[in-house]
């Protein structure tokens, strides 16, 4: 039953970080290989903040989420400009989740490659699913918002979007902003869930899953992503599949789905109008 | 800026692109109120200007001056606030999107919003909302889509596609009014019927229309005046039936065939 | 003692700039012509280096055979993984982002592979430059740094005769401004999309070999193309000279910060330097001002 239980709770902090990559990505267009890097800057701010200085565990969730979304900018001022394509912000990105591993292992207070142990453990089912519901729900009125307007218009096309008065720089760094928040809280619950955090859990192949999830849910859906992610933590422990082995069907699912279905599984729709459809046939014989 | 001025007016325009001089020296006026014409042939540089005036390119010498500003290297998002809007010639629509939500998107960045506010839901936002989508209907329906308002726009037929990117443009509510080739792919009566919309939609929304067009019964009916474009700089400049007899335009572009003069009311 | 140590570092860091280069370009003729990241490219270096590291062990080859049979074998993996992986997506005029995903997908799963069936050991190559060495007054300068630089001069120099002078050479070019206009002119765009893919699998061979003389050989280490990446943008994205300035200077500098000041510091620094080329001169220093024509 325990073991049932961190699985659900491991899944649920996957999909707040899958959420944020999938605003970023899903519905702004623009590609990451690196959002490791931000659910890592939560981890550790909220980390440290708890077992340095014994910060209450909402404020140091909170802190690491700002400090993500602060980082966030520093890689996106740079790349995001409406003139530069978005493999610059890709290549940014990439070298900045080396940096950070690099100042990560180096640093006393983060204690270094070993890692930091010992990390109470504030993360419960109860706040997880909170902040799980309450994320879906401000991702649900951010894109139905004018700056959600914005960010979609920008992925569907660019200059089009400019003409319909979209300023692309802010739009941009603001989706990446988001989007970094979300996975800096996914961060903080995960620190305090396993107890443990090191550098080598926040690498290229921790973004790569939740690249993955976005893609298989299908990108411009909150619903898909979700479920995907959840599919993606539970069905491999199911299985008990090595690490190494789901991460080779994690590539090559990305490349059959790009090819064959781009739109992954409810790309640009949601579970909820695929049910109403649903039942509207089933009503209408 | 008085009545008499023009609304806008293009001085010197140049922009190469590497070694080709794309637009060169380029001088025309738009006077307040009117419909007027760009024609010339492929490649004379027509929507390159269209591309200086909105901002997608920065000119390399010369002046856009629009309501008492040089425009020139302009943002694009800058421009479209000031009352310039544009259509494309390859149509881009946000083809995913329903057709409401295309002309809703530009109605929303023109409107003040909370951003804590929106991310919470508060009822004040959703007013505002709900009231947007009104307009964007009432917008929809001027130019009778209001039936495809939830379709995604992807999947409308080519002639509605147009209509919905004249929608989504005048959702900016803008003075002056771009249209690239707005008539590209259509038959004559779809043309007829572009020529009655296009000068209902200047009365209705008091707007200047500059148009680039190849369907020269388009641009002789509802245009005056027409400007004549080739190798990136201007030819000629006049009334339709001044273009008609003008010998140079004749060789460069016309030809010389019969044009059919029909009524835009017809 | 200065002078010795200074020459020392500034071979050894063109010696890795000089891999750096062979990545870059690499990177940047697929970028260039089909106009899209190839963020798999770091696995074909590192399948090139496995490859070579077979020919090497297993059948003893000599160093020149282990280089061309590594070249041969990362072209054809890069024609294939373009094949796979790209065509369909190309054909239907897939926006860059799901070519980046795609090839993001390949990376992933060819790491992965290697590291569930090879193993994730690190194997080394057999010492081809032995640990000969130079010495130059106060400094011993490695053999293989040497060789590595001149072998990636040589191999960039090759290519630019190649795409100057060569028909095929002149068709990349033309495709690099206009892929239907090509087509149009009558090029089969299929067969030179492939001459591309082959030729940068080539330069991924040959990195992956030098790569593995000068380190180890193991399934991740493909990433060090993030540096490659990095240079590509510091000279300029998408043009090749550039890809050779960037890849030399950062590898420069890099191993002079490596030396004198600090080697954990390098890759900290690198992205610094990214930074700072983005936000001061995003072109990079040969790059052109391109924009998209509406």
């Amino acid at each position: 039953m325990d073991y049932i239980l961190s699985i659900v709770i491991l899944a649920c902090i996957n999909m707040i970080a899958v959420l944020g990559l999938s605003i970023f990505t899903g519905f702004t267009g623009l590609f990451s290989l690196g959002h490791a890097a931000f659910v890592a800057v939560g981890a550790y701010t909220s980390a440290i903040l708890t077992y340095y200085y014994e910060v209450p565990f909402i404020l140091a969730l909170a802190a690491g989420a700002a400090a993500a979304g602060a980082v966030s900018l520093i890689i996106g001022i740079p790349t995001l400009r409406a003139k530069l394509r978005s493999d610059y912000f890709a290549i940014a990105i990439l070298g900045f989740g080396e940096a950070l591993r690099v100042l990560l292992e180096n640093f006393e207070i983060t204690n270094g490659a070993r890692g930091l142990p010992g990390i109470e453990s504030f993360t419960t089912l109860p706040i997880v699913l909170v902040c799980l519901t309450a994320g879906v729900f401000v991702a649900r009125n951010f894109l139905r918002s004018r700056w959600g307007a914005a960010c979609i218009a920008i992925r569907e096309d660019p200059v089009a979007a400019e003409m319909a008065g979209v300023r692309l720089f802010r739009t941009r760094l603001l989706s990446l902003v988001v989007s970094a928040v979300y996975c800096g809280l996914s961060g903080g619950l995960l620190a305090h869930f396993l107890s443990f955090i090191q550098p080598v859990m926040f690498t290229l192949l921790q973004s790569t899953q939740l690249l993955a999830a976005v893609i298989a849910g299908g990108m411009g859906s909150i619903s898909g992503p979700l479920i995907a992610s959840f599919v993606f933590i539970a069905l491999p422990e199911a299985l008990r599949v090595a690490q190494m082995w789901r991460l080779v069907a994690y590539g090559l699912l990305l490349v059959l789905i790009m090819v064959y279905r781009p739109q992954g599984l409810m790309g640009y729709s949601e579970l909820s109008t695929l049910i109403s459809r649903i039942l509207k046939r089933g009503e209408a014989r | 800026m008085s009545p008499r001025d023009p609304l806008l007016s293009v001085k010197g325009l140049s922009r190469d692109f590497g070694g080709i001089r794309a637009v060169d020296s380029f001088t025309f006026d738009v006077r307040e109120g009117t419909i007027t014409g760009i024609i010339g042939p492929n490649g004379a540089g027509k929507t390159t200007v269209f591309n200086l005036v909105t901002g997608i390119y920065r000119p390399s010498a010369g002046s856009i001056m629009f309501c008492g500003e040089d425009i020139g290297g302009f943002r694009p998002d800058r421009i479209v606030r000031m009352g310039i809007a544009r259509t494309f010639q390859n149509i881009r629509l946000f083809n995913r999107r329903s057709c409401l939500e295309n002309v809703l998107t530009p109605l929303m960045q023109r409107e003040k919003f909370s951003f804590l506010g929106a991310l919470a839901g508060s009822p004040g936002n959703r007013n505002k909302d709900r009231k947007l989508r009104g307009r964007a209907l009432e917008l929809l329906s001027e130019l009778g889509l209001e039936r495809h308002a939830s379709c995604q726009a992807g999947t409308l037929p080519y002639g509605l596609q147009r209509k919905l990117e004249i929608a989504r443009a005048l959702a900016t509510e803008p003075s002056l009014l771009l249209l690239d080739e707005p008539a590209a792919g259509m038959n004559p009566e779809e043309t007829r019927s572009l020529a009655r919309l296009i000068s209902e939609v200047r009365e209705k929304f008091q707007i200047t229309i500059l148009l680039i067009e190849h369907h020269m019964d388009l641009v002789m009916n509802i245009c005056s005046p027409v400007i004549v474009m080739n190798f990136g700089t201007l030819l000629a400049t006049g009334t339709p039936g001044e273009i008609r007899e003008n010998q140079a335009v004749v060789d460069a572009y016309l030809g010389k065939g019969k044009i059919k003069n029909e009524r835009a009311a017809g | 003692m200065q002078a010795g140590l200074f020459l020392q570092t500034l071979i050894t860091g063109l010696s890795i700039g000089g891999i750096y280069a062979l990545m870059a370009v690499g990177y940047s003729l697929v970028f260039s012509v089909l106009n899209f990241s190839n963020f798999a490219h770091g696995a074909v270096i590192m399948l090139g280096a496995y490859a070579g590291l077979a020919l090497a062990t297993r059948l003893s080859l000599g160093f020149g055979l282990v280089l061309a049979g590594s070249i041969a074998a990362a072209g054809i993996i890069a024609v294939l993984n373009e094949r796979l992986a790209y065509s369909s997506l190309r054909k239907r005029k897939a926006p860059s982002l799901y070519l980046m995903i795609s090839a993001m997908g390949c990376a992933v799963f060819l790491e992965n592979l290697v590291y569930a069936t090879i193993g994730s050991r690190f194997y080394a190559f057999p010492e081809f430059f032995g640990r000969q060495v130079i010495n130059l007054g106060s400094s011993s300068i490695s053999l293989l740094d040497v060789a590595a630089f001149l072998f990636a001069l040589a191999a960039i120099l090759a290519l630019h005769l190649f795409i100057s002078r060569t028909r095929t050479g002149i068709a990349i070019r033309a495709g690099v401004s206009d892929m239907t206009m090509c087509s149009l002119m009558g090029v089969d765009l299929d067969r030179l999309i492939a001459i591309v893919f082959l030729l940068a699998g080539g330069f991924a061979g040959v990195a992956g070999v030098f790569l593995g003389i000068k380190y180890l050989v193991y399934p991740t280490m493909g990433w060090v193309t993030n540096k490659a990446y990095i240079a590509a943008v510091i000279g300029g994205l998408g043009s090749l000279p550039g890809a050779l300035a960037g890849g030399l200077i950062l590898g420069v500098v890099e191993t002079f910060v490596s030396t004198y000041v600090s080697s954990v510091i390098r890759d900290v620094f690198s992205f610094t330097l990214l930074i700072l080329f983005l936000v001061l001169r995003p072109n990079g220093l040969l790059g052109q001002d391109s924009e998209e024509k509406v």
